[in-house]
């Protein structure tokens, strides 16, 4: 009963002009930064967090968080009429999405693509709505030791879920970590790796080091070849998708929607293994595997619902215990931080109307969100029609300028060009960007925890198992470690034996 | 050189640098632990990361990755182009303020890098240039750069 009084007035806060307008503005604007191949949610929410210092904190979440699920819906777009992946989370989209787009099916594919979302993100929302609030709840129990358990478990996820082997995605995470504790030291103010520079102090920002790894590397990386691109043109009439397409797209739309809610739940690239792992089990159980690739209806259907339920999971750990799970929710943290708004345990209780106006907006913009991608997909191809050549310069500009916008410094512009070169060369070196900014936004909370624990016990370890949530935790953590080191070396070991064998 | 090396290179000397400075920090005890411990944690794992790669990134199949110096800088010309008048943008913007630098950067990047001609670029960089100042400036009321004109 307490979730539907809370839902309901969550809806009444979600229904007033102000913010079905500022719901509607993100919902639209996060489709055109989804289908904008280049432009992901956290550019198109960095971009947008000056516009919110006008509104109230509830207008400025339902905005953002708009965009944010707003981009997945768009994403598909291009994937499936271009081939090229509007957002990271619909590389897999590709596949059988622009087969069918080859074989006169794109408009179904579109149309399977944006209910297959629909669904997804509503059941993500009703996941949501029940969990965040047992979570925050639970988190309200633990001290410095449990959370540093808890981020111990976030790192080796981190690890683990890149989409490089963990001993590659490892270093990324250290290296995020260490660029992490550049600045002062929150707990005694020595300052670190400052090297006289003022502009240091407060450490790298996390939107210049996002903005550049992601935004700025990107545009390097998509200009090195032909900067020239073929569009699909799609009629109203094609969006139509036949009876056995539909019949077919049950199935995976439902798996993806559980499998992509959970997965959410994890730090890292969550939407992008949300899709990948949907994908692989539509494959796997799929009567003839090998269709997939040449235009597969469930191809599309699994990877796009459970990119868009990956973000109402996603929002749990970031709500509830103030842990964002990708670069796009740790933008919007900072942007509720601007607004004086500290995510986390004590988040859901001490501002309700935040929460549960944002839970009833994210329904209110699947509905938006589903008459955007559907009556109107024409509208956002046209987009498209813009030449690369001309977008990719406008995407570089809405970098630079949303980045110097929040904190009106030329010294962020060059940190975010120092990171943009960095993000261009990890992608042509294979490493995935994700842990990387990730372990930089969590570390200085890890590195806080730990110092607190020790602190508290006098300087013994035994804080870390005398407490029965930390030691789950550790011991969880050290299972995951050791499964990993365990499957590394034995893909590694089995790549040498064939590299051997080849020799031979 | 192998892309795992490379990146190998990357991680160890970035954990070299991480423990030369680190170790200049307090480290402090067991119940109160210093400033320098978390870094000087990271660089040498960073560091052994690093050097671990260099040495056994070119196993067998890893060999085909190569990446060669004078290829990569012959595939990135054109991000090497977008990334010298990126940073003369950021250079020129407190000079020149907003307006004339973003029309400047445009201009050069739809002349030099995506070979518009002379007028169609400078038609293009004043329009987006001029309409991205309006948006940004007086739209979202963004306090740009006003340098020495506007």
């Amino acid at each position: 009963m307490d979730v539907l009084n809370n839902l309901y007035s969550g809806f009444c806060t979600a229904l007033t002009i102000q913010n079905i307008y500022l719901c509607l503005i993100g919902c639209l604007w996060g489709t055109v930064v989804g289908v904008l191949p280049g432009v992901g949610p956290l550019i198109g929410i960095t971009l947008l967090i000056p516009a919110t210092f006008r509104v109230d904190p509830t207008g400025a979440i339902i905005m953002l968080a708009g965009i944010y699920y707003g981009a997945m819906y768009g994403g598909s777009t291009t994937s499936i009429l271009m081939n090229i992946p509007g957002e990271s989370a619909s590389i897999v989209t590709c596949l059988d999405g622009y087969q069918m787009t080859l074989k006169g099916r794109g408009g179904a594919a579109l149309f399977i693509s944006a209910w297959g979302s629909w669904i997804g993100g509503t059941l993500s929302i009703i996941g949501l709505m029940l969990l965040a609030p047992v979570l925050a709840n639970f988190a309200m129990k633990f001290g410095p030791p449990e959370m540093f358990a808890v981020f111990l478990v976030a790192f080796i996820l981190l690890g683990s879920l890149g989409r490089s082997s963990f001993f590659k995605t490892m270093p990324m995470v250290f290296m995020g970590m260490l660029i992490g504790t550049i600045g002062t030291d929150p707990l005694t103010g020595v300052l670190r790796f400052t090297h006289g520079s003022k502009d240091l102090y407060d450490g790298l920002g996390v939107l210049p080091v996002a903005m550049g790894a992601f935004g700025i590397g990107e545009v390097l990386s998509s200009t090195e070849g032909s900067l020239a691109r073929t569009i699909h043109k799609v009629k109203l009439r094609e969006l139509l998708p036949t009876r056995k397409e539909l019949q077919a797209s049950w199935g995976p739309v439902l798996r993806g929607s559980g499998l992509g809610f959970l997965i959410g739940l994890l730090p890292g690239a969550a939407h992008i293994l949300a899709s990948f792992v949907s994908y692989m089990i539509e494959k796997r159980i799929a009567k003839r595997p090998d269709e997939f690739g040449t235009g597969r209806i469930e191809g599309v259907a699994g990877p796009e619902t459970a990119n868009n339920a990956a973000t109402g999971g996603a929002m749990i750990p970031f709500l509830g215990m103030g842990i964002p799970t990708g670069p796009a929710p740790a933008v919007m943290m900072i942007a509720l931080l601007i607004h004086g708004v500290q995510p986390g345990p004590l988040f859901i209780s001490q501002q309700p109307h935040i929460f549960w106006g944002l839970v009833a907006s994210m329904y209110l913009g699947n509905v938006i969100l589903i008459i955007l991608n559907l009556p109107f997909v024409g509208l956002f191809v046209n987009i498209l029609r813009v030449p690369f050549r001309i977008l990719f310069p406008i995407i570089l500009l809405i970098c630079l300028v949303g980045t110097y916008s929040v904190n009106l410094s030329t010294f962020d512009l060059g940190i975010l060009l120092c990171f943009g070169i960095l993000g261009y060369l990890f992608r042509k070196l294979d490493y995935d960007l994700a842990p990387f900014v990730l372990a930089m936004i969590l570390g200085p909370s890890i590195e806080v925890a730990f110092r607190q624990s020790l602190m508290g016990s006098g300087g013994s370890f035994s804080i870390f198992w005398e407490k029965p949530i930390a030691l789950t935790l550790i011991v969880l953590s050290c299972l995951l470690f050791a499964w990993n080191i365990l499957r590394s070396v034995r893909s590694r070991k089995a790549s040498w034996e064939k590299a051997l064998e080849e020799s031979k | 050189m192998t892309k795992d090396r490379t990146g190998g290179l990357i991680f160890l000397f970035t954990g070299i640098y991480g423990f030369i400075f680190s170790i200049q920090l307090p480290l402090g005890k067991l119940n109160e632990p210093g400033p320098g411990v978390l870094p000087l944690g990271l660089s040498t794992l960073l560091g052994i990361s690093g050097l671990l790669w260099l040495i056994l990134g070119k196993g067998g199949g890893r060999e085909k990755a190569r990446m060669g110096l004078l290829g990569f800088i012959r595939k990135s010309r054109t991000p090497l182009q977008i990334v010298l008048l990126t940073s003369a943008f950021i250079l020129l913007l407190s000079p020149l303020g907003y307006l004339m630098a973003s029309i400047l950067y445009l201009f050069l990047l739809f002349l030099w890098v995506s070979r518009y001609k002379l007028w169609a670029a400078a038609g293009l960089a004043i329009v987006i240039g001029g309409g991205s100042w309006y948006f940004f400036g007086k739209v979202l009321a963004v306090q740009l750069p006003k340098g020495l004109w506007i």
